[in-house]
């Protein structure tokens, strides 16, 4: 069997000349008495790989016309079946191996057509390309390998680590498998066969062994940046979520520039320079690489809020830059520092709040809100956040008016810092130092004694600054502060509707960071991204929770994920303002010190708490997907957003519709696309152009309410 | 044959997604349809952040106004700059509310004073001996919604308006094509109701989405509206599922309701927030019969009262938009012929202290006086009891003038409600509290 195979194998391989012998016909090209026979003899190579070409010629003897016609097994040209080949000799094999992988190769004398001259040739698979290896983790040391490059054929053999793997085909560019790779390992050695006809390995590369899956990697930058890309996917999924993490705490703040004096007639937005300092936040949290911080910055904006509704927008661009500075340190140092931020001041009058006349009471804003928005809240608390109930079963008021009104006396007393950051001899200074924090006149200050929380007493004839330290650590050491300020971060960044034991967990490293330290923001910060309810979706795209994405983070996700270039002339980045506050929002342009929406905003109809929804409505849900449609469509005044046939998303597109949809499904949907929408986005899109594929596709994405809500 | 299957499908989807959350569709309900030429409007003017109705309507006898100026302090109007009301002699109005004084002044606008949240009639002495009061007095959250709820804590999650459109949904609106209350100030609690809720519309953009795909267009918001039938499993997308799809649907109600209607003569201020709600408003009371609603209740707001420094030229700023904005609107509602079937009124968190701090501002307090307006309105009179102006007085709560309301807002809103059409029997329902006050109707509509 093995001989007589082999012999039928290598018998056509031999290249023949077929001689014709012709009876009874004059010669048609006449006059030569000798009349040799004419002959066709071809020659080229005897082998072909899918994907190449091999060139064939003809020799003629005996005949003035020397043309000749080609045909593959019989049929001139050839066809899709068994390969084609041109006029000049030029075979391309067909795209997959035929049953009878030999062909034979056969040219015609034009002259004398029964005159012809035949060569076999074998059809072999292409040598594959490797151009990239990545290892996701699925569980334990089991990953998935996915290895892409070219040239993969079906039955293509992956070699991990010098042993064969079971090899999933997924596409001529892409080939999957599942490894093992003991933990500690940082690269697998990779190669991959086609398999014969003509097998032969790949060139070798090392894959990268990825420390968290795509999901992991985007959902954490969902919660924790201003939106996942792809790069910032795998820079996630190579570091490890904790890693990142401390990394990230690592990163120092890109500051917003301070707005210039005299003002540039570009920051002049209707007479105020909100234009610069908006630019400013929108290029910030876009392009800087502290996304963490900027993002709980952002966060603490929402709970602790200014906005240059009233306050001066040059002050605002030293509030978040202070915002950014302190959200790595003490929650305590963030109270200080907002109370002293002339931004705070300004807006809740603790500046220029004098001790009272008689006829007249000390102003209770500041002192009012600084404990129910941003530490205390209204009623006692327990620790996982859920509401202390009294013997009736009503909530308990954690302060009284008197207490309110006490607090408001402790605080009287401060304005404006002089230009070089002094104390000015009149109170109060009506020379705004925008960019340096208050400063106490004693004068101003009332200095008879206070009784604050817990009976805590100021004893009389004490300092501004010594009333102030005085009344911060009163509250910073109220057993509200933890339960009231996590649950407010973690809806913020995680899920508007934590589970008490969640909160319960991250009020407790509020508490105490392990080290006997309160307020630690990075202990605090890193528990609440590293919880497991915060982690269960990056397995489990079905489990409960998530946030609304709220209007400017929808934005920002949207411009980092498909990536954008600024066209503005003045490199400015306010027309986002523009496009935000139709679904209003505008950074640091709250209408009140209740933040765009309130952190008690319950849903209408349901019990959900989740605060963003308050954004949302039949009005704004239309005003949203008009901007969907314009970002799509490159339609953003002053930025580039490519989804053309030659973009990222195009190139893919044309490639197969299908990874162009994966491609959203990772950077949108962390790779959690559900399947019936895949599906029905595919079928939207099949028989579009390429370019309005992706933008219709893109568009689909991202006024789904399944992306529409981060989870 | 595409298009019909996704329609299905949406619509059937919607209905689905709803219940699973407990979502109310807007509810069309068979019942008995009242005469055609039936309609009646409600609209709330919620001005957020606390109103100093102190400087809003002030004494003007030799001795209100005495007491007055030297209680106020830097926060007290002149008397010479003051606008006095005809008909109620003893009293004037802000410098900023010349429209105001008009409307008073021809009976089409009334004031209730000294009104605020109350759960029963409260006297100084049983506040202060800690009978049962609204929950969180002078927090503003809180005092909005409970001006909103009627209840004692935020917490109860219905508004009266959106409990009245319960009620009277199936009598007045059985066929409607929008639900009963309009929001333009976005979602808020006073329009939800236990079975119904709001539809929100942006303030000069009824239309539908904008569309760059030329021919694809409808295909495209086709799949769109698809994807939001498909069952995720996660409740707040489910949530989201429900808003979006009714917004699809409403957005196209309304664009179909307005495309061919006749502009309004009125002219409303321009650069004026609260002007362009109003304004909505009443291009939306222009086509009730397209949309099919015989009563209708609108949500509009303006923000920024909560005057703790500054005071005199900030709200001067404020009621200087309020006054030609309600003006204009009421001029709108005669243009439409609906004046006697539109009725405007206010509402706020709360009074600021009657005692200035020092920073020529005034802090949260409580009992307010606010501004009914309408045709229907037997308007050029005071209701209510106007609070003796005493720190530590009568109608203290405390000693900064902080008034303890004489009347309660839920009688104030069922005032409204029984104009509105709500029976006494189904009163309760709407204002729970109301049977713990003496009258339940104040007369002044």
């Amino acid at each position: 069997m093995n001989v007589r195979l082999r012999g039928l194998v290598l018998a056509p391989a031999l290249v023949l000349g077929v001689t014709v012998f012709i009876n009874g016909c004059g010669s048609s090209t006449g006059g030569n008495s000798t009349q040799q026979q004419p002959s066709v003899t071809v020659s080229g190579a005897s082998q072909v790989r899918l994907g190449s070409t091999a060139t064939f010629s003809a020799t003629v003897t005996n005949l003035t016309n020397t043309a000749v016609t080609w045909q593959v097994n019989g049929v001139a040209g050839g066809n899709s079946t068994v390969g084609k080949i041109t006029a000049a000799g030029v075979y391309t094999p067909p795209s997959t191996i035929p049953t009878n992988n030999t062909v034979n190769v056969t040219a015609v004398s034009v002259a004398s057509p029964s005159v012809s001259g035949t060569a076999p040739v074998s059809i072999l698979n292409p040598i594959p390309s490797i151009t990239g290896a990545e290892a996701s983790p699925v569980s334990g040391t089991s990953y998935t390998l996915e290895v892409d490059g070219s040239s993969f054929v079906n039955g293509a053999q992956i070699q991990a680590g010098g042993a064969n793997v079971a090899t999933t085909f997924v596409s001529a560019t892409e080939l999957e498998a599942t490894v093992t790779i003991p933990s500690g390992t940082n690269t697998l050695s990779v190669s991959v066969s086609n398999p014969n006809p003509g097998a032969m390995a790949s060139n070798a590369t090392n894959a990268s062994v990825y420390v968290t899956t795509v999901p992991t990697a985007a959902r954490l930058l969902d919660q924790a940046t201003f939106g996942p890309s792809l790069v910032t996917i795998r820079q996630v999924q190579s570091a490890g979520v904790d890693a990142w993490i401390t990394q990230q705490f690592n990163t120092p703040d890109t500051p917003l520039a301070n707005i210039p004096t005299p003002l540039p007639a570009v920051c002049l937005s209707a007479n105020t320079p909100t234009n610069c300092e908006e630019s400013e936040w929108w290029q910030t949290v876009l392009t800087g690489p502290d996304q963490l911080r900027q993002r709980v910055a952002f966060a603490l904006s929402e709970i602790f809020v200014i906005s240059s509704d009233s306050d001066n927008a040059t002050t605002i661009t030293y509030y978040h830059n202070t915002l950014a500075q302190d959200a790595f340190t003490n929650f305590s140092t963030i109270m200080h520092d907002v109370t002293v931020s002339p931004g705070m001041g300004a807006y809740l009058n603790m500046l220029d709040s004098a001790k009272a006349p008689a006829g007249q009471i000390a102003n209770e804003n500041y002192a009012r809100e600084l404990m129910q928005l941003f530490t205390i809240g209204l009623n006692l608390l327990n620790d996982d956040g859920t509401l202390q109930l009294d013997t009736h079963g009503n909530p308990i008021p954690a302060y009284t008016q008197d207490q309110v009104q006490a607090f408001a006396k402790a605080y009287t007393g401060w304005t404006y810092a002089t230009s070089t950051g002094g104390v000015p001899t009149k109170f109060p200074n009506t020379t705004a130092n925008y960019l340096a924090p208050m400063v106490a006149v004693e004068s101003a200050h009332d200095m008879t004694s206070k009784t604050l929380l817990n009976g805590t007493v100021l004893a009389s004839g004490q300092t501004a600054e010594q009333d102030l330290q005085g009344a911060l650590t009163n509250i910073f050491n109220h057993p509200n502060v933890g339960p009231f300020v996590c649950k407010q971060l973690i809806q913020h960044l995680v899920t508007s509707t934590p589970s008490p034991a969640y909160v319960a967990r991250i009020s407790a490293v509020f508490a105490n960071n392990g080290s006997g330290v309160r307020g630690d923001m990075q202990a605090v910060i890193r528990a609440i991204l590293e919880d497991q309810e915060a982690r269960a979706g990056d397995t489990d795209p079905t489990y409960e929770g998530g946030h609304l994405r709220e209007p400017m983070l929808w934005m920002t996700n949207f411009l980092r994920a498909v990536g954008f270039t600024n066209t503005d002339a003045n490199s400015s980045y306010f027309s986002l303002s523009n496009y935000s506050n139709n679904l209003s929002q505008r950074p640091y342009r709250s209408g009140s010190v209740f933040n765009f929406f309130p952190p008690s905003y319950v849903i209408p109809g349901t019990k959900l708490n989740a605060p963003e929804f308050d954004l949302e409505n039949t009005a704004s849900a239309i005003l949203r997907l008009s901007l969907a449609d314009s970002q799509v469509n490159n339609k953003i005044t002053s930025f580039n957003i490519d989804l053309t046939a030659t973009g990222p998303l195009g190139q893919l597109a044309a490639a197969g519709p299908g990874q162009m949809v994966d491609m959203l499904g990772t950077i949108f949907m962390h790779g959690q696309m559900p399947t019936d929408m895949r599906t029905e986005i595919l079928s939207a899109i099949n028989g579009l152009g390429t370019a309005q594929q992706v933008r219709v596709a893109t568009f689909l994405v991202i006024t789904s309410s399944q992306y529409k809500v981060m989870h | 044959m595409r298009t019909s299957r996704r329609t299905f499908i949406s619509c059937a989807s919607l209905a689905a997604a709803g219940n699973l959350l407990g979502l109310r569709p807007f509810g069309a309900l068979n019942a008995l349809a009242a005469p055609s030429n039936d309609y009646k409007a409600l609209v709330c003017v919620f001005l957020f952040g606390g109103n100093d109705a102190n400087n809003t309507l002030i004494p003007f006898d030799t001795t209100g106004y005495g007491q007055y100026s030297s209680l106020r302090g830097d926060l007290a109007l002149a008397q010479n700059t003051l606008l006095p009301l005809t008909p109620a002699p003893n009293f004037a109005l802000h410098p900023g509310l010349p429209d105001i004084q008009t409307l008073f002044n021809s009976s089409n606008a009334a004031f209730v004073a000294n009104v605020g949240t109350l759960v029963q009639p409260l006297t100084r002495a049983q506040y202060q001996a800690g009978q049962t009061a609204p929950t969180n007095l002078f927090s503003h959250p809180d005092q909005q919604l409970e001006w909103q709820n009627a209840a004692q804590s935020a917490a109860t999650p219905t508004g009266w308006a959106g409990r009245m459109a319960d009620v009277l949904g199936a009598s007045y609106n059985s066929g409607a094509s929008i639900p009963m209350i309009t929001s333009v100030a976005g979602d808020t609690l006073f329009c939800n109701g236990i079975s119904t809720s709001p539809v929100s519309v942006s303030p000069g953009n009824l239309g539908e989405p904008s569309c760059s795909e030329g021919s694809e267009c409808s295909a495209r918001q086709l799949t769109a509206q698809a994807l939001l039938t498909l069952d995720t499993g996660i409740s707040l997308v489910q949530a989201d599922d429900s808003i979006t799809s009714n917004a699809y649907a409403y957005a196209k109600t309304l664009s179909d309701a307005v495309q061919s209607i006749t502009p309004l003569q009125t002219v409303f201020p321009a650069n004026n927030g609260l002007a362009a709600q109003l304004k909505q408003i009443a291009q939306i009371i222009q086509v009730r019969s397209a949309l099919n609603v015989q009563r209708q209740i609108f949500f509009a707001g303006i923000g920024n009262f909560d005057t703790h420094a500054g005071q005199l030229a900030l709200q001067s700023s404020l009621l200087a938009q309020i006054s030609p904005a309600l003006a204009a609107f009421y001029n709108a509602t005669v243009e439409l012929n609906v004046a006697t079937e539109v009725t405007t009124f206010t509402m706020s968190d709360f009074s600021r202290t009657f005692q200035p701090n020092s920073n020529n501002g005034s802090d949260h307090a409580w009992g307010s006086h606010h501004i009914v307006i309408g045709g229907a309105v037997k308007g050029g009179k005071i209701y209510g009891a106007y609070p003796t102006l005493a720190l530590g007085g009568p109608d203290d709560s405390g000693s900064n003038g902080r008034w303890v309301p004489s009347t309660a807002s839920s009688q104030y809103a069922a005032t409204l409600a029984q104009w509105f059409g709500v029976s006494v029997g189904d009163l309760p329902a709407v204002l729970p509290s109301i049977g713990n006050f003496s009258t339940s109707n104040l007369g002044f509509v």
